[in-house]
């Protein structure tokens, strides 16, 4: 299974370690695991046909393996609802983006299916000095960011572990269905934490990986945003 | 190579464990540390094994022949101690390479846990050992026992000759649970094997835990652990080992490497306490939260049989106890049984009002024939269905006479039921408390010291052996 992934060696070949949204995805896809709909763009006139094949409303983002921080530069635009406001969206995008950064490589704006919104969570993985890689789950947002409302498994894990590190936070009522919310898919989610432990298991080139966040549905869960970094 | 034990390298721990002879390198002057105590702790507890007391300057120890040096010895020996000057050790371990010893505890301290110059000398040790195929224990420990074999080499006065053969192993990287550091023979507490593992700069957590785990004479593993050394292994084996007995561990050391700076909020987030707590429970390991615990949680497992459920039975002498027990079961998902319609009725006519989901025994007390209706009560409460484990409270009366009769009626209740029984002594006195709890052991009933131990204990039973019946 090594090796499987051909965007791992292009990205080792330009001498970077993080792979773009785009690619990350990509290599999602391809590990099974469903993610937002998502297409590079390279023109203006490629973005609109793409928006409008895809349907309304949609999101831009910059693609650049030089942007980390792609809201921050003004790299992001959501909720696109015409042809007009794409154009519009494009040319901002990469106006601002080219101001911050003069020196990017760019490799063109993603257009994105806005996903309907679900509840919010995040799996991500790191490598611990003592037990190697071990991948996180929790909710999304300000539980994760400011609760540290997660839970740990070393990899590989095993479907009772996936079951457990989901139960085991605080937030698990919110997925369970709060307050007339409507529940988020386990099982699917139980299943991206098993697909992602065997895709950090076959490929230890991969130093971290994050899902944040993911939307969680009553009948599935897509990646919404996702980043790979190599060792 | 570390992680692939092969069947040379486990003999070479078993030695640790069970030698056929012991050499000891160090001082024979009389006193409370050193080789003249190990000599004279192994024949107090009657080592079975060879003895031979080396040093330069004596010529008989303790009635023992006493060698100037390994080489000098004419048989083979299968375990060494040594207790010497740190600098000196390198060439005692040459000489021990030359002799083709392979199990090596160097008790000696100083090493990489003093400074760079003992950190140096630990290298060299170990260097010279993986080139013999030497196992060395430490160093800066104190070493191990075996209680089937009097095998208790221990370097300073423990005060007492014999450690109760028991089910518990207990390894820590501290010599806080060697026999001169625990009451072992005052609370008659039973165990398998014993090791302080020290620096453990080769026998490690995960060595002892696969030795362990073939060793017949330990049902539950107990560790205090410092760090560990590969986490993948100790993964790997725990999760094995924990399939067949209970491994228990108290962990400390919460690293700075853990919050390091990171990408992602995977990485700053993992701290390295809560992946190893992540480890445990992927390895059904038993984690354990104080110092006490180490020894006082193992014996659930060491003397009882697993609980069917998470039903529990309580039986108090005040009603107040019975609440607090329930509170603190639900921490564990234990649940209070309800008596079976059966049982009650059959409470009821021993005293009015006993059949209660709390068995309150207090009131029935004060009846004339009160240890015959006693032990009925317990019997009966033992024998519903609907009860996997018990609380079982005893007040010991300040009386010795009424000791001995709760001690003769568990001498004869021993063996008739398969349930769990957890039991919490308390009374007017302590030494008569002290006295029944290590002899209520003795017949296989284990005492915890408080309340919230002895239903915690009920707990992790009912957890392991709910986790155990998950995977089979």
């Amino acid at each position: 299974m090594m090796g499987k992934f051909s965007i791992f060696d292009q990205v080792k070949k330009e001498g970077r370690s993080i792979l773009t949204e785009f690619e990350s995805k990509k290599i999602l896809k391809q590990a099974g695991i469903s993610v937002v709909e998502t297409k590079l763009a390279k023109t203006q006139k490629e973005a609109v046909s793409l928006s409008q094949k895809m349907g309304f409303p949609v999101a831009l983002k910059i693609t650049s393996p030089d942007v980390i921080h792609k809201s921050d530069s003004g790299g992001v635009k959501l909720s696109i609802n015409s042809v007009a406001e794409v154009k519009k969206a494009y040319d901002e995008i990469l106006k601002k983006v080219r101001k911050q950064y003069p020196d990017a490589i760019i490799h063109g704006v993603s257009v994105q299916k806005m996903a309907l919104p679900g509840t919010e969570v995040i799996v991500g993985t790191s490598k611990d000095p003592q037990f190697g890689p071990v991948i996180m789950f929790g909710l999304g947002g300000i539980f994760v960011e400011l609760l540290k409302d997660v839970s740990f498994r070393v990899i590989p894990v095993e479907q009772r572990d996936a079951q457990e590190m989901i139960k085991e936070i605080k937030g698990y009522p919110l997925l369970q269905g709060y307050r007339g919310k409507e529940p988020a898919n386990i099982s699917a989610l139980v299943e991206i934490i098993l697909k992602i432990s065997k895709l950090i298991e076959e490929n230890p080139q991969i130093k971290e990986l994050e899902l944040n966040p993911i939307f969680a549905y009553k009948n599935k869960a897509v990646a919404v945003d996702a980043r790979i970094i190599l060792e | 190579m570390k992680g692939e034990v092969s069947g040379s390298e486990k003999s070479a721990l078993s030695l640790f464990f069970e030698p056929q002879s012991v050499a000891v390198i160090g001082s024979l002057r009389e006193g409370y540390f050193g080789g003249y105590v190990v000599v004279k702790t192994l024949l107090n507890a009657g080592f079975g094994g060879k003895i031979y007391p080396v040093n330069p300057s004596y010529q008989e120890v303790l009635g023992l022949k006493v060698y100037p040096s390994i080489n000098e010895i004419p048989e083979k020996i299968d375990l060494v101690l040594i207790m010497i000057n740190r600098r000196s050790v390198p060439d005692v371990m040459r000489e021990c390479a030359g002799k083709g010893i392979k199990s090596v505890i160097v008790v000696a301290d100083g090493f990489a846990e003093r400074d760079e110059e003992g950190a140096k000398l630990q290298n060299e040790i170990l260097e010279i050992a993986r080139e013999a195929g030497i196992r060395i224990l430490g160093p800066n420990t104190a070493g191990v026992v075996n209680s089937a074999n009097g095998l208790i080499p221990d370097p300073y006065e423990p005060g007492y000759k014999k450690v109760k053969p028991g089910a518990v192993a207990i390894c820590a990287q501290t010599g806080m649970i060697n026999p001169q550091a625990f009451p072992y023979a005052d609370l008659h507490y039973g165990v398998s094997k014993i090791c302080d593992y020290g620096n453990k700069c080769d026998v490690d957590e995960c060595d002892l835990l696969e030795y362990l785990e073939s060793d017949p004479a330990t049902k539950v593993i107990t560790m205090y652990l410092e760090s560990i050394q590969d986490g993948q292994r100790f993964l790997k084996i725990s999760k094995r080992v924990t399939a067949q007995k209970p491994v228990l561990i108290l962990k400390s050391g919460r690293t700075k490497e853990g919050a390091k700076v990171s990408a992602s909020h995977t990485g700053a987030l993992a701290v390295d306490d809560q992946i190893f707590s992540a480890a445990c429970k992927q390895a059904g390991i038993i984690r354990l939260e104080k110092f006490r615990e180490l020894f006082e949680l193992p014996k659930i497992f060491s003397l009882q049989p697993l609980p069917k459920g998470n039903r529990l039975g309580i039986v108090t002498f005040t009603g107040g106890v019975g609440v607090l027990a329930i509170d603190e079961g639900s921490k564990y998902g234990l649940s209070v049984a309800r008596l079976s319609p059966e049982i009650a009725k059959k409470l009821d006519a021993i005293f009015p009002g006993l059949g209660k989901t709390v068995v309150d025994i207090g009131p029935p007390m004060a009846v004339n024939n009160y240890m015959t209706i006693y032990s009925e009560i317990i019997k009966t409460v033992l024998s519903d269905d609907h009860i996997d484990c018990l609380f079982n409270v005893i007040w010991t009366s300040p009386f010795k006479e009424f000791v001995e009769e709760y001690l003769k009626f568990y001498g004869e209740l021993r063996g008739s039921h398969q349930k769990t029984i957890a039991t919490w002594i308390y009374g007017p006195s302590i030494p008569l408390i002290n006295d029944m709890s290590g002899r209520m052991e003795d017949l296989g009933f284990p005492v915890f010291s408080d309340l919230e131990t002895a239903i915690k204990a009920l707990g992790i039973a009912y957890q392991y052996s709910n986790r155990k019946k998950g995977e089979e």
